[in-house]
């Protein structure tokens, strides 16, 4: 039994080395970009089957961005993102579920190595869908509160400044101080709480897929008949849950970053 | 750093990644997302037209036929006054012709009472007359041959007439 936690790499094209997960990312990619707009291009007024599916799943997916976001603008822009990560991690996560593809093994320098391996199995996809999850919060929420205020949610000096012109004054107040550490300390913890989104959110996902995969593999190596069955169900609930958990938790931070506080609003208009 | 190449990665996996999960979700956004999300918008408004079309076609026909009622009503209403008159002319010529045709008749019965009654009056007077002349020569007659002896007839003839009278 050989369980290895870096995807393998099954051929070189020049200093690039092409991993097995890598591939099925671009394989199954075009798969959906190629259904997907087939779908589209020959909808109809009135739907076939197919077609009914497809709006069916972008209709709900719609509605359900539309009901967080709570505004049909913001729903448009953010729900392309988040459909395209629900639908490569739901169809990632799924395909792994055809039968007999963890058997095909392709020899690569000196090793053999699966030619097929779950992609969410592999870190580097989930790495990058976090990545570009944060940023997009990061960036939003740069946009909704303006450079000063973005940056005063994390580094934030306001309530010891307070205690400084209050003093100045002659009014010595600790209390304010006091708050004014507490705010700073927690702006300083956001920091941190931005930061340990990546890991959680990505690990949450990348870790799940990973621990099915290889609970799977090693009750196949210990019990090979009907034992597994139940943890295949139990691996086909965290696909299609992680999958939904995924773009859901992006989307709401998302929508977190894009809200504005009702303080926050009174001073910007008294700005 | 020793995390990241236990996990497999490296900067150009990450990028090829990157890349290739840009490309999906522009290609989904601009060939699927946005003309399905159009189309089906699209449909809901033919949807919501038809029904808004449906529903004032029907308020129209509603109108319509409360229009034609009215129609309908006016116009009968209208016949109904215009034959009302028309019956009321009529009856009133009919009446001044019927009084007419009375009087004529009337007077025309007047006329030929008036002419009998003259022509009666007329004949009487003659009979009168003749019956006069009649007795007089009758009595001439007798008295002639009652007396047998001519007199004179200018004597004869004063004396019979002094007796009429008488």
């Amino acid at each position: 039994m050989n369980i290895s936690l870096s995807a393998e790499t099954i051929f070189n094209i020049g200093s690039f080395g092409v991993t097995n997960s890598f591939l099925w990312t671009v394989i199954l990619s075009i798969i959906i970009m190629i259904v997907s707009v087939t779908i589209t291009r020959k909808a109809k007024k009135v739907p076939g089957k197919l077609q009914n599916i497809f709006e069916m799943i972008i209709e709900g997916a719609y509605g359900f961005v539309l009901s967080v976001m709570e505004d049909e603008k913001k729903a448009k822009k953010v729900f392309p993102l988040i459909f395209s990560m629900f639908l490569l991690t739901l169809m990632a996560n799924l395909s792994t579920f055809i039968p007999g593809q963890a058997a095909i093994t392709i020899k690569s320098g000196e090793n053999m190595v699966p030619l097929f391996r779950s992609i969410m199995a592999d870190y580097s996809l989930v790495f990058v869908m976090t990545l570009i999850s944060v940023v997009t919060t990061q960036i939003v929420a740069l946009f909704v509160h303006g450079p000063f205020g973005y940056i005063g949610k994390f580094i934030n000096i306001g309530g010891i400044k307070e205690f400084f012109v209050q003093a100045f004054k002659g009014n010595v107040k600790f209390s304010i101080l006091a708050q004014g550490f507490l705010d700073f300390f927690l702006g300083f913890m956001d920091i941190i709480g931005e930061i340990a989104k990546v890991v959680s959110l990505s690990f949450r996902l990348f870790g799940n897929i990973f621990a099915g995969e290889v609970l799977l593999a090693v009750l196949l190596f210990l019990a090979p008949f009907i034992l597994p069955i139940p943890f295949k169900f139990l691996s086909l609930l965290t696909a299609i849950v992680q999958a939904f958990v995924f773009s859901v938790l992006t989307l709401i931070f998302i929508k977190m970053a894009s809200e504005i506080d009702e303080d926050e609003l009174v001073e910007q208009v008294t700005m | 750093m020793e995390l990241f190449n236990a996990l497999g990665l490296n900067l150009k996996i990450l990028l090829a990644q990157f890349v290739n999960f840009t490309i999906f979700l522009f290609i989904l956004w601009k060939f699927a997302y946005k003309p399905m999300l159009k189309f089906l918008d699209d449909r809901k408004d033919t949807i919501e037209k038809g029904i808004t079309d449906a529903q004032k076609a029907e308020d129209r026909l509603i109108e319509l036929g409360a229009e034609k009622k009215k129609i309908l009503e006016e116009t009968l209403a209208q016949a109904k006054k215009e034959s009302k008159e028309i019956i009321e002319i009529a009856t009133k010529a009919g009446e001044e012709k019927r009084n007419m045709i009375i009087t004529k008749a009337k007077e025309e019965i007047k006329d030929i009472i008036t002419n009998e009654k003259e022509k009666i009056t007329l004949e009487r007077a003659q009979a009168i007359k003749d019956i006069k002349e009649e007795v007089t020569n009758l009595v001439i007659l007798s008295l002639e041959k009652v007396l047998k002896k001519r007199i004179d007839p200018k004597k004869n003839e004063k004396i019979i007439k002094d007796i009429i009278k008488k």
